[in-house]
């Protein structure tokens, strides 16, 4: 009797983990992040932390309805996200379809890719924030300098991934295509490039991120607008609570980046993973 | 063209020339070694292939069994262009073969498929893209699809269809430019039973319609007896041919010539050379 109980109980048990999950996943995502705010509360609340140090999460709202209202130093707080964005946007723009052109061009020919891969090989491991004095100095203080360096950022990860996707093409589809009797110029197009795509897709998200972590970087110096202008203002003046607004939406608008780069490769990858 | 098979091949075939089968030369092997670069990087070379005769007759079938390594989807690579012989002459009516082209459609094992256009386009992306007109490829396309059963599906992505559909896929993309060679790289190998058998018989079907030349490598004996007018055995390290036999059964063939007399015969001294070549090439290792 004991025995076939415990059979009994133990049987279901993978079973069950398998089909219906009892506590399901975002349930304790949305715990967790209960819990950090409940912490939050607390130790800003009950004088653990002081203000100096962490904002209370209702100075942190108040401020921020006011941030609205009035903006921030001469400009909307939306004036502020949108010159950010159009920067980091324009920049991932240009340097993104040169770098997948490149990348591809390069993935498909031999030559092509013995010429640039030194040079790439050396560039890659700089950190892009390393440019930014060389672009100030190129190119002054003004957008110019921003939207080539956020370009060049892009290039870099879009190119190396363009580049081994081409190259990573599968002998079977290049051998299909050539029995089929396609020329070169329609292998590439219709067989390399979107043999490619699902690399491509990997290279402009790392690109789409970093490009945004450097926007902020880049404003932080001689800028008058713009997200990384607003956090490091507001920390000259001690205005903690908006430098906190700052990160967090910068934080808010890199995952909405990242998560409209995601649908998009959803729908023009939907072989990923299955073919 | 009237020469008859080099003598290394005839001595070693066990049946003379079937009088039903087709004389016209269309691929002819002569002395074809194939070696590769050794991967070990000790500087010898791989023997993939050792002084291989073998000529394919025009619309007949020929199928190589053999255990891996003999060296069969090499020769199939070759016929297909996708690899030159090291030594020896390989030659599709009388010509040399220099690169893969649509006269030699190529029916892979699997993944060949492109994923992201559907049925329809992948079995019309060749034909389309070396300019043929839209009413004509159109027209062939559907006829073919009817013909493998695809009908209902033009829409679906690779991904969305089984395997013997997705061979199904292959094989009208390989017949709609109208071959005169169909090279099959061991096309039903991941299939079940049942579906394997289906395809074997549609393949026959679609034989008798368009009369292609068929050179197909494979690991099942009964597969290879079943459609072949021709079996050639081969034995590995190095790849060269082992036995020859002729499959004398008029074709379309009912599924009780599985059963026969003459076809259990066959499978019984087949199997008997390839037993003894994977032993062989076991022992090699």
């Amino acid at each position: 009797m004991v025995v076939t109980n415990v059979v009994k109980q133990q049987a279901p048990v993978g079973v069950d983990a398998e089909t219906s999950k009892p506590f399901p996943s975002v349930a304790i995502s949305l715990i967790s992040l209960g819990a950090i705010m409940a912490v939050w509360f607390v130790v800003t609340n009950t004088g653990i932390l002081g203000p100096k140090q962490l904002p209370t999460p209702q100075a942190l709202v108040s401020r921020f309805l006011e941030l609205i209202k009035d903006g921030y130093q001469g400009s909307s707080l939306m004036g502020h996200i949108t010159t950010s964005l159009t920067r980091t946007l324009s920049g991932f723009v240009i340097g993104s379809v040169v770098g997948i052109v490149v990348g591809l061009v390069a993935g498909y020919n031999r030559v092509i890719s013995a010429a640039l891969s030194p040079i790439m090989s050396f560039i890659r491991p700089i950190p892009p924030i390393a440019f930014i004095p060389m672009a100030v100095l190129y190119f002054g203080l003004g957008e110019t300098g921003k939207v080539i360096l956020i370009a060049v950022t892009s290039f870099n990860y879009t190119v190396v991934n363009a580049q081994s996707g081409a190259a990573g093409v599968p002998i079977a589809y290049r051998r299909a295509a050539a029995t089929l009797g396609v020329s070169k110029t329609q292998e590439f197009f219709k067989v390399i490039v979107p043999a490619a795509l699902p690399s491509i897709f990997t290279g402009l998200k790392t690109a789409l991120a970093l490009s945004w972590a450097v926007v902020v970087a880049a404003e932080l110096v001689g800028a008058q607008k713009g997200l990384g202008f607003l956090i490091n203002q507001a920390a000259l003046f001690f205005d903690i609570p908006t430098v906190f607004i700052g990160i967090i939406l910068i934080g808010i608008i890199g995952l909405l980046l990242n998560l409209a780069l995601s649908l998009l490769e959803k729908k023009l990858v939907h072989w990923r993973g299955r073919g | 063209m009237t020469t008859q098979p080099a003598a290394g091949a005839s001595r070693l075939k066990e049946q003379g020339m079937s009088v039903t089968l087709p004389t016209q030369e269309k691929i002819v092997f002569s002395q074809v070694d194939k070696l590769f670069a050794s991967p070990s990087k000790t500087g010898d070379q791989v023997r993939a292939l050792v002084g291989l005769d073998l000529t394919v007759h025009k619309s007949e079938i020929v199928s190589i069994v053999g255990p891996t390594g003999c060296g069969k989807s090499t020769a199939l690579n070759m016929v297909a262009g996708f690899d030159a012989p090291t030594n020896g002459s390989l030659r599709l009516d009388g010509k040399a073969i220099v690169k893969p082209g649509p006269d030699r459609a190529v029916v892979f094992q699997q993944a060949a498929l492109f994923p992201w256009m559907n049925v329809l386009e992948n079995i019309t992306f060749g034909i389309k893209s070396r300019g043929v007109a839209k009413e004509q490829y159109m027209a062939s396309a559907e006829k073919l699809i009817r013909a493998v059963g695809l009908n209902g599906f033009e829409k679906h992505f690779p991904y969305q269809i089984s395997g013997g559909m997705q061979q199904r896929v292959q094989i009208a993309r390989a017949l709609i430019s109208n071959p005169e060679v169909l090279l099959m790289d061991e096309p039903f190998g991941a299939l079940d039973y049942q579906t394997r058998i289906l395809m074997q018989q549609l393949l026959l079907e679609l034989w008798r319609e368009f009369k292609p030349t068929i050179l197909f490598i494979t690991h099942d004996v009964t597969e290879a007896i079943y459609i072949s007018d021709r079996v050639i055995v081969m034995g590995a390290r190095p790849g060269r041919v082992k036995l020859e036999v002729a499959v004398e059964e008029p074709k379309p063939r009912s599924l009780d010539f599985l059963t026969s007399e003459l076809f259990t015969g066959l499978e019984h001294q087949i199997l008997e050379t390839v037993q003894h070549e994977a032993t062989a090439s076991h022992a090699a290792h």
